[in-house]
């Protein structure tokens, strides 16, 4: 274990203080007037319209779903490719097979309609 | 006690504490939160066994993939504001009994078989680990099936969950 | 450091690498294909499963070699071919009994699921690493997942499905932390290999019990062994009935195969350590499952509970550890695998056509339709092992085979637990030909796939009765590999 781990942990210990310092410091810093109208909940600048809560989009979870897939697919995809120089010919047919394989789910996802945004 | 022995506590601790409390939070988002925090932990125990290789998958597909689609799932659930229901039901005596033997089973086979006094061989610094886990991973005489297979299983994945959550 | 591919390599996956070209075909088809012409999707899977079975029958059959590939990944022998045939045979059968269900045959996903699930099935019969083999067990349970909780809009069905995801998920974790200190204490990943540091005294005596515990709650999930069978009734009585079916023989067969193979492969130096506990949970399932069948008044649950019940039978083949306790399960498995599958057929049939589950739909069903009435009653009696069926000789065989082994109590629970089988399998034929229901002129329509695989189910029952030995030598050649 060599010190650029170390500038890592060090990262992790600096990288919080920065936007807890953003947060914390109006705390201190910011003149306290609150205003009724000041205080209101907004939206987009004016008063809020209709309900707040709402129902979330089932969308969203299928693309986090889809990505998910495809991530861990490039997982398997790295070591493959930093390898790539020193490996056979079949080697390459392997990879592409596996990217195939998951190029087909990609097609499937596409022709089922699970990409519509709407 | 060496200098990692001492940074494996700390991590190990971290990911202890923020396990325990996931599965004890009232709020589901912030069990979600505390989710992360216990990866990064693993992934940090990860690096302290020298499978950085392992420390980076970690955290760009568990954390960045997985705990994201745990999020959302939570999300898509309406009562995430409101932290509702028991987080115990009655037979947590008899659980924590069961894992307390459990853990006790296992510290006592560590201790016994000398698991607990082993030291971490030293991978000399002159092996690429990447390229040997992609080579390893396309070889016919190492684990090329398991790597098709791998690519079969997410497939699988794909299509079932897909189909789950499809709208009707 | 590079292998490099030879025909005998390429021959010894040909059943998975036909399996895999199949599901590309059902893929395509699937994609371009409109709703009204996704029906022969199941012919398509069904002649594709077919195919591949004669093919493999032709081409692919293993040598006289032990024959480990693909790095030790593969171990290509008669246990894992004898086992690859029947798991391809049975879903041939979910494929033709799926065809005309509704909200089932149409939908190209269940025939994709179907195909990778045995894929998996058959990567599972030949494992012979550690690795492989869980990817194995995973690439076989996760379509199966989704199968059971195929009808999104059933609560039972969603219900049965998030249950065996949830307790099959945490069956597997246990079984792959099992699986990864076996690995920590013996250095090798190797079934075999395993098997040598342990013959050598390398493993200490309690981390073989604790390692082989946490493994057999991975294989007990799959085999709904007792304590971890609390998952089969639920699952099967919420599931569509046909993928119940395929779940309860051909995931029940595979977990066989793989228990047997590690059991008899990596344990097998330690075979005294791990009888008494096989034998003790053997019993436990039998009666567990014998005695909660007889309260049942919902036919699935009822077939779940009996399956329960068999696979405690077919344990009693396994610890008896010798060449006849195995071939005895060998063929247990083979005649339990085409009876619980006709079983479920015509499970799935009935209840379709009454809409309901319970015994009492069943009345009168001799006189509503007679060959119903008679492949029941062939069903029946061969789970409750009466000759002239197949259940009968297998029975004979795996008591036998506990006899040989001085295991005379085994043997004894296991005649016990059959004639309390005997009992609920007869109420159920009692509801098919002595009662009446006031429905018993309309008549129950047959669809020609279903016809095809129920009557391809009788005939097999009856010829596994009757004309023994060339399934006996096949299951003693099995069974032969291990010792």
């Amino acid at each position: 274990m060599d010190n650029n781990w170390l500038y890592i942990g060090l990262f992790f210990l600096v990288a919080p203080l920065i936007p807890a310092l953003a947060i914390l410091a109006p705390l201190f810093l910011a003149p306290k007037k609150p205003n009724k109208i000041k205080s209101q909940i907004y939206e987009c600048g004016i008063e809020t319209y209709g309900e707040t809560w709402i129902q979330f989009k089932v969308q969203y979870y299928i693309f986090a779903l889809i990505f998910l897939v495809f991530d861990i697919e490039t997982v398997f995809l790295y070591p493959w490719a930093v390898a790539y120089n020193s490996l056979p010919l079949f080697a390459v047919f392997e990879g592409v097979l596996f990217i195939i394989i998951l190029l087909a789910g990609l097609v499937y996802v596409w022709r089922k309609g699970d990409l519509e945004w709407v | 006690m060496t200098g990692m022995d001492s940074l494996f506590l700390i991590f190990a601790v971290i990911t202890l504490i923020s396990a325990f409390l996931v599965v004890t939070t009232k709020n589901l988002f912030h069990a979600a939160l505390w989710l992360i925090m216990t990866l990064f932990g693993v992934a940090a125990i990860y690096v302290l066994l020298n499978a950085f290789y392992l420390a980076v998958i970690q955290v760009i597909v568990y954390i960045g993939a997985i705990a994201i689609l745990m999020i959302f799932a939570i999300m898509l659930t309406q009562r995430v504001m409101n932290p509702s229901g028991r987080i115990f039901n009655k037979n947590w005596i008899i659980a924590a009994l069961l894992g307390a033997f459990m853990f006790i089973g296992l510290v006592i086979i560590s201790m016994q078989t000398g698991a607990s006094k082993t030291t971490l061989p030293q991978i000399s610094g002159q092996l690429d680990t990447v390229s040997e886990l992609g080579q390893a991973l396309v070889s016919p005489n190492a684990y090329v099936i398991p790597f098709e297979v791998a690519s079969v299983l997410l497939l699988a994945a794909l299509i079932g969950a897909i189909f789950v959550s499809r709208k009707r | 450091m590079f292998g490099s591919i030879n025909t005998s390599m390429i021959l010894a996956i040909l059943p998975e690498i036909m399996l895999f070209i199949l599901a590309g075909f059902v893929f395509v088809f699937d994609l371009v294909w409109d709703d009204s012409q996704r029906r022969n999707l199941g012919w398509i899977s069904a002649g594709g499963f077919s195919l591949i079975i004669m093919i493999s029958l032709m081409l692919g059959t293993p040598g006289s070699d032990s024959g480990l590939v693909w790095g030790g990944m593969l171990r290509h022998d008669w246990l894992g071919f004898a086992f690859k045939m029947l798991f391809l045979f049975g879903a041939t059968i979910t494929a033709l009994f799926a065809m005309d269900v509704e909200d089932l045959g149409k939908k190209g996903e269940f025939y994709l699921l179907l195909i990778f699930s045995t894929l998996g099935m058959t990567l599972m019969a030949s494992s012979s690493n550690l690795i492989m083999l869980y990817l194995s067990i995973e690439a076989t349970s996760l379509p199966l997942y989704i199968l059971a909780g195929f009808f999104k809009d059933d609560d039972k069905s969603t219900e049965a499905g998030f249950k065996y995801f949830l307790f099959g998920a945490m069956a597997s974790a246990i079984m792959l932390y099992g699986f990864s200190l076996l690995y920590g204490f013996s250095g090798t990943t190797d079934l075999d290999a395993i098997a040598g540091v342990i013959k050598a005294g390398g493993m200490n005596p309690v981390l073989l019990v604790g390692t082989l515990l946490m493994i057999l709650v991975g294989f007990g999930f799959k085999i709904s062994a007792v304590p971890f069978h609390f998952w089969a009734p639920d699952v099967y009585e919420g599931a569509p009935t046909v993928v119940a079916g395929f779940l309860s023989t051909a995931s029940k067969a595979a977990g066989f195969t793989v228990l047997i193979r590690v059991l008899l492969t990596s344990y097998a130096p330690a075979s005294d350590t791990w009888m008494m506990v096989l034998a003790i949970i053997s019993t436990l399932t039998m009666t567990l499952g014998n005695t909660l069948a007889l309260a049942q008044k919902n036919i699935k649950r009822l077939l779940a509970y009996s399956s329960i019940a068999h696979a405690g039978y077919i344990l009693i083949g396994v610890v008896a550890i010798s060449e006849l306790g195995i071939t005895g399960s060998i063929f247990y498995i083979i005649v339990y695998l085409i009876t619980n599958l006709a079983a479920f057929g015509i499970v799935s049939v009935v209840g379709r056509i009454t809409g309901s589950d319970e015994i009492s739909a069943y009345d009168g069903l001799s006189r509503r339709s007679p060959w119903l009435g008679l492949a029941m009653l062939v069903v029946f009696l061969s789970l409750a092992g009466m000759p002239p069926f197949g259940g009968f000789i297998v029975k004979v065989l795996v008591l036998a085979s506990a006899v040989k082994a001085k295991l005379f109590w085994l043997a004894f629970v296991g005649i016990l637990n059959s004639i309390i089988g005997l009992y609920y399998y007869l109420i159920v034929l009692k509801h098919v030909y002595l009662y009446r229901s006031e429905n018993e002129q309309v008549e129950i329509p047959v669809t020609r796939p279903y016809a095809i695989g129920l009557i391809v189910l009788t005939i097999g029952i009856i010829l596994l009765g009757v004309v023994i030995s060339p399934w006996f030598n096949v299951s003693t050649i099995a069974a032969k590999v291990l010792f």
